[in-house]
C-alpha cells in the first residue's frame, strides 16, 4: 500500500483521486450488471446532460470552497439566470447572443454580491449565500411573473446555441459536444487555480488569510474574485442547462447546490479551504451524474440517490478531516 | 541574601497573621524547560503578597500548580495546616483558593448574577431561580460595598466592573486565598483606586491575597510582602515597607548575562533616518509613540508583556487601524492604510506568532517565499514556477533552512526553519525596513544564534531593523539603541552604551 502511495505517478495525480476514479468505474460496472438498459447510448447521453450543468456549478464553487467559504446560491442563481435570459429571448424578443450574455452576467452579479459581502463586509459566507439563494429564487420568479420559460429547441430558430451541448447529425445520431466543453472548461479552471496569481492567492487565503494579508496582498480583492468566478460559471451553467433540458421553472434549484458541493468534497477539495482539486471535482460530478442516472435506470426514485450521495460525502469528509488531523 | 531574607520572615512572623498556605520546594518541568526550580511561597492571613518577576519567570506556572491546572513534580503545598494537592481549579475553589484571571472569564450575554452563580445555579425545582440569585448577588455586593446591578448584562459593564464581579464571585465561593493575576492591566486610575479599596477590605477580613503585577508603584502601595522569581527559580522574599524599588528590580534582573551584550552602536554617525514615527495612537495599547529608525540600525523595543510593542508595530505596518499619527519614510510622509501599502513602502513584518500571521503552513516553502512578491515571478498570466523555485532555493541555501526540498510544506518544518521561511519572504521582496517581533520565541538555541547573525548581516547590507523582544539578553546583545515601552507609551529611550538591565526594567515598570 505504502509503495503504491509513494509511486511518482500516484503522488502527482493524488491517491484519493485514483481511488475516486476506481469508484466511478466500479459504479459504472455495477449499474451495467444490475440494469440491462444502462449501457444504452441514450442512458449515457442522459447522464452526461446532467453532468454538464452540474459540472459548471461544481467547478465554480470549488474556487469558493478553496478560499474557505461556501456558496449555497449557485443552483438558484443558475435558474434565475436561465429564467431572465429565456424570458427576454422568448417574450421580449431580445437577440439570442444578448440573452446568453445577460444570463451569464446575472450569474456574475450574484457572485459579485456574495463576494463583496463576504470579503469586504466580513459577513459569513454561509448565511450570505443562503440569503442570495432566496433572492435568486425570488427575482427569477418575479421577473417571469411566476411563469416557466422554455428556451428554443434545436430545430427552432435561435436553437443553434444547443450545439454547445449536443450536435444532431443528419442521420439522427447525437454527438455529446458538451463533454468536450466541460473538459475544456475544467482545464481552464485547473490552470487558473494552479498556475495563475489568482489561484495561488485564493488557495493561500483558504489556508491562512491573515498571513497572506500581512504579506501585503489585497486579500479582499482576491477572495471576492473567487465568488465572481463561481457566479459567472453558474451563469454559464444556466445556458448549458437549458441547452440540455429546455425548460426552467421558477423557485427551484437548491438541490443542485448540495450536489455541486458534494462533488467538490468527494474530489478532495477541503471544506476548510486551502486545498482544492479541479480534477477531483470533475470526477465527483461524473459520479453523481452516473449515480442519478443509474438509480433511475434501475427503476428507483431519486431518494435512493440522495442516500448514496450522502454516504459518499460522509466518507469523503471523514477522509479529509482524518488526513488533516494526521498532518497536525 | 537568601539567609537574610529567611531570617527576616521568621523574626517578623509572629506579629503578622497566622500562616494559611505554604508552598515549599515546588519543582515543575516541561519537555525542554525547567519551569519551576524549587520555589517557595508562604502566605499569611490578612496579608497582600506580591509575586514578581520578568516575563517567563514562572509566576503563572506557580499559580497554576497551586490551583491544580498543572501537577507538580516535587515539593509540598500545605494549606490550613494540611498537606494538599488540588486536582483541578474546581477543587481548589471548593477549598477556598481562587484566581481572578487577567483575562476575565465572563459570559457577556448573561446577567451579572447568572455569571456569579454559573455552574451552581440556584434552583426552584427544575427551573433556574433567577430571583434568588439576584438577591444573593445584591447581598454580596453590599458586603463588598460595590455598586453593581445584578440584573445587568455582563457585557454592558466596564472592564473594571467586570473584575469586581469576578472578585465577588471569588468571595461567594468562601475564598480564603485569592490570587490576582495582573488585575490592574486593563483598569483606569479610578477603577484601580476602587480595586485597592476592596483589596484592603479583604485583607482586613483576614483573607490572604497573592498579587501578581509588573507595576512597581502598585507593589509599594498595596502589598505587604514581595516574593521575587527569576527564570523559574525562587530569589527571595522581602518586606515591602522596608525595601526600595531598586532592591526589587535588582532581585528581578540579577542574573548573569551569558551572552555578551553589545558595547557600542554599529550605526554610522549621521546615518539617514529611514523611518520616523510621530505621535502614533492606535486603540488603547499605542499612545503617543514617536521614534526614529536609522539606516543600518537595530532598534530594540523592550518592555513587559502587554506594553504595546506589537500593537505599535502592527499599527505602523497597517495591520491594525491607527487613530492618529504620522509616518515618514526617507523623510517623506506616507499614508499606510493596510499591509499592502506598508509592503509597497518597503516595510516587512515578522510576527511573534508566525504560525498564525507569518507562514501559510499548508503551502510549500517556495510558495511562501514569493508570497509578498509574486508580481515579479510571473511569466505573462502564469506563475513562473521555475524562477520561483530558484529564488526559494537560493534563500534556503543562504539562510541554511533545513528542508529536503522547496516543495516541502511549511507545516513539516521546525519553528526556527519556519521563521527562516518568513525571513526569506521579506528578503525576496527586498524590504528595507524589517520589523522582527520576538524573532526567536520558541526557537532552539542553535537556530537562535543563526537568526542573530542573520540580523547582523542584514543591517550590514544596509537594511534597518526594529526588533521587539521580551528577552533582556536579546535586547542587550542585538540593539544599537533601545526604546522601552510601558502600557502603550514610550517610557524610555537609550543608546546601547547607557543601557543596562536595571535601567531598562526601571523604565518598563514606569507608569506614565
Amino acid at each position: 500500500m505504502e509503495k503504491i502511495k509513494n509511486n511518482a505517478f500516484v503522488k502527482k495525480v493524488g491517491f484519493n483521486r485514483i481511488v475516486l476514479f476506481i469508484v466511478l468505474l466500479l459504479m459504472y460496472g455495477i449499474f451495467a450488471i444490475l440494469s440491462p438498459t444502462f449501457l444504452s447510448y441514450n442512458r449515457i447521453l442522459s447522464a452526461l446532460n446532467y453532468a454538464y450543468f452540474l459540472g459548471f456549478l461544481a467547478l465554480g464553487v470549488t474556487f469558493v470552497i478553496a478560499t474557505g467559504g461556501i456558496d449555497f446560491s449557485i443552483g438558484p442563481v443558475m435558474f434565475c439566470a436561465a429564467l431572465v435570459g429565456g424570458y427576454l429571448l422568448t417574450i421580449k424578443g431580445v437577440p439570442l447572443l444578448a440573452c446568453i450574455i445577460i444570463a451569464i452576467l446575472v450569474g456574475t452579479a450574484f457572485g459579485f454580491l456574495n463576494g463583496y459581502l463576504v470579503a469586504y463586509w466580513n459577513l459569513p459566507s454561509f448565511i450570505t449565500s443562503m440569503a442570495s439563494m432566496m433572492l435568486a429564487k425570488g427575482i427569477g420568479s418575479v421577473f417571469t411573473k411566476t411563469q416557466s420559460v422554455s428556451w428554443p429547441q434545436a430545430v427552432q430558430e435561435n436553437g443553434g446555441f444547443r450545439k454547445l451541448v449536443k450536435i444532431m447529425t443528419s442521420n439522427g445520431t447525437q454527438i455529446p459536444t458538451g463533454v468536450l466543453v466541460l473538459i475544456v472548461m475544467s482545464i481552464i479552471c485547473a490552470i487558473i487555480l494552479n498556475k495563475t496569481k489568482a489561484g495561488r492567492y485564493i488557495l493561500c487565503i483558504g489556508s491562512n488569510k491573515e498571513a497572506v494579508r500581512l504579506s501585503g496582498v489585497n486579500v479582499k480583492k482576491w477572495e471576492m474574485l473567487a465568488y465572481v468566478i463561481c457566479g459567472t460559471l453558474s451563469g454559464i451553467a444556466a445556458i448549458v442547462y437549458v441547452g440540455a433540458y429546455t425548460t426552467v421553472q421558477p423557485g427551484l434549484g437548491d438541490t443542485f447546490n448540495n450536489e455541486a458541493i458534494a462533488s467538490c468534497v468527494m474530489g478532495g477539495t477541503s471544506m476548510s479551504g486551502g486545498i482544492a482539486s479541479i480534477g477531483g471535482t470533475f470526477i465527483g460530478v461524473m459520479i453523481i451524474s452516473l449515480l442519478q442516472e443509474g438509480i433511475l435506470a434501475m427503476g428507483f426514485q431519486k431518494d435512493y440517490q440522495y442516500v448514496i450521495t450522502g454516504l459518499i460525502v460522509l466518507v469523503a469528509v471523514y477522509a479529509d478531516v482524518r488526513s488533516r488531523r494526521r498532518k497536525n | 541574601m537568601l539567609e537574610v531574607v529567611e531570617e527576616k520572615i521568621s523574626k517578623e512572623g509572629e506579629d503578622v497573621g497566622e500562616v494559611i498556605l505554604t508552598m515549599k520546594g515546588i519543582d515543575k518541568s516541561f519537555p525542554g524547560v525547567h519551569a519551576l526550580d524549587h520555589v517557595n511561597l508562604e502566605l499569611r492571613k490578612g496579608e497582600v503578597h506580591a509575586l514578581m518577576g520578568e516575563n517567563g519567570a514562572g509566576k503563572s506556572t506557580l499559580m497554576k500548580v497551586l490551583t491544580g491546572i498543572y501537577k507538580k513534580d516535587e515539593g509540598t503545598i500545605t494549606y490550613e495546616g494540611k498537606e494538599v494537592e488540588f486536582l483541578n481549579p474546581r477543587e481548589a475553589q471548593k477549598a477556598g483558593v481562587v484566581i481572578v484571571h487577567q483575562e476575565l472569564n465572563m459570559l457577556n450575554h448573561l446577567t451579572v448574577a447568572q455569571n456569579i452563580f454559573i455552574g451552581r445555579e440556584m434552583m426552584n425545582g427544575k427551573l433556574i431561580n433567577d430571583k434568588q440569585m439576584n438577591q444573593e448577588s445584591k447581598k454580596l455586593f453590599d458586603r463588598l460595598k460595590i455598586d453593581i446591578n445584578p440584573t445587568q448584562k455582563m457585557g454592558e459593564l466596564t472592564v473594571g466592573k467586570q473584575q469586581m464581579c469576578e472578585i465577588a464571585k471569588a468571595i461567594s465561593h468562601e475564598a480564603k486565598v485569592i490570587v490576582f493575576d495582573e488585575p490592574t492591566a486593563a483598569l483606569t486610575e479610578s477603577e484601580i483606586e476602587e480595586l485597592f479599596k476592596i483589596i484592603r477590605d479583604l485583607r482586613e477580613k483576614g483573607l490572604a491575597i497573592v498579587y501578581i503585577s509588573h507595576r512597581m508603584d502598585e507593589i509599594k502601595v498595596i502589598t505587604d510582602q514581595v516574593t521575587v522569581m527569576r527564570d523559574g527559580g525562587y530569589v527571595g522574599t522581602i518586606d515591602t515597607a522596608t525595601s526600595t524599588k531598586e532592591d526589587i528590580i535588582n532581585m528581578m534582573v540579577g542574573r548573569v548575562i551569558y551572552e555578551d551584550p553589545k558595547t557600542k552602536s554599529n550605526v554610522k554617525p549621521g546615518a539617514e533616518v529611514v523611518l520616523k514615527v510621530e505621535n502614533l495612537n492606535a486603540g488603547r495599547m499605542v499612545r503617543d509613540v514617536s521614534f526614529e529608525l536609522h539606516k543600518g540600525e537595530i532598534l530594540g523595543f523592550s518592555g513587559l508583556m502587554g506594553a504595546g510593542r506589537t500593537e505599535t508595530a502592527r499599527a505602523i505596518f497597517g495591520a491594525d487601524k491607527l487613530d492618529s499619527g504620522d509616518i515618514y519614510i526617507h523623510g517623506k510622509k506616507v499614508n499606510i492604510k493596510n499591509p499592502e501599502d506598508a509592503v509597497k513602502h518597503g516595510i516587512g513584518y515578522l510576527s511573534e506568532d508566525r504560525k498564525r500571521f507569518g507562514v501559510v503552513v499548508g503551502k510549500s516553502v517556495a510558495e511562501n517565499s514569493t508570497l509578498a512578491d509574486l508580481d515579479n515571478y510571473m511569466k505573462g498570466p502564469f506563475i513562473d514556477k521555475k524562477k520561483e523555485e530558484q529564488v526559494a532555493d537560493k534563500y534556503v541555501e543562504q539562510l541554511k533552512t533545513k528542508t529536503p526540498t522547496v516543495e516541502q510544506l511549511v507545516v513539516n518544518l521546525s519553528g526556527g526553519n519556519q521563521q527562516k521561511v518568513v525571513i526569506a519572504k521579506w528578503l525576496v521582496r527586498d524590504c528595507e525596513i524589517l520589523i522582527f517581533d520576538e524573532p526567536t520565541r520558541g526557537i532552539d538555541v542553535g537556530a537562535k544564534s543563526e537568526i542573530y547573525s542573520l540580523m547582523n548581516d542584514l543591517v550590514n547590507m544596509g537594511k534597518s531593523i526594529i526588533m521587539i523582544s521580551s528577552e533582556m539578553t536579546e535586547i542587550l546583545r542585538m540593539s544599537d539603541r533601545i526604546i522601552v515601552m510601558c502600557e502603550g507609551r514610550k517610557t524610555g529611550e537609550m543608546s546601547i552604551e547607557e543601557a543596562s538591565q536595571e535601567n531598562i526594567m526601571n523604565h518598563a515598570t514606569m507608569r506614565d
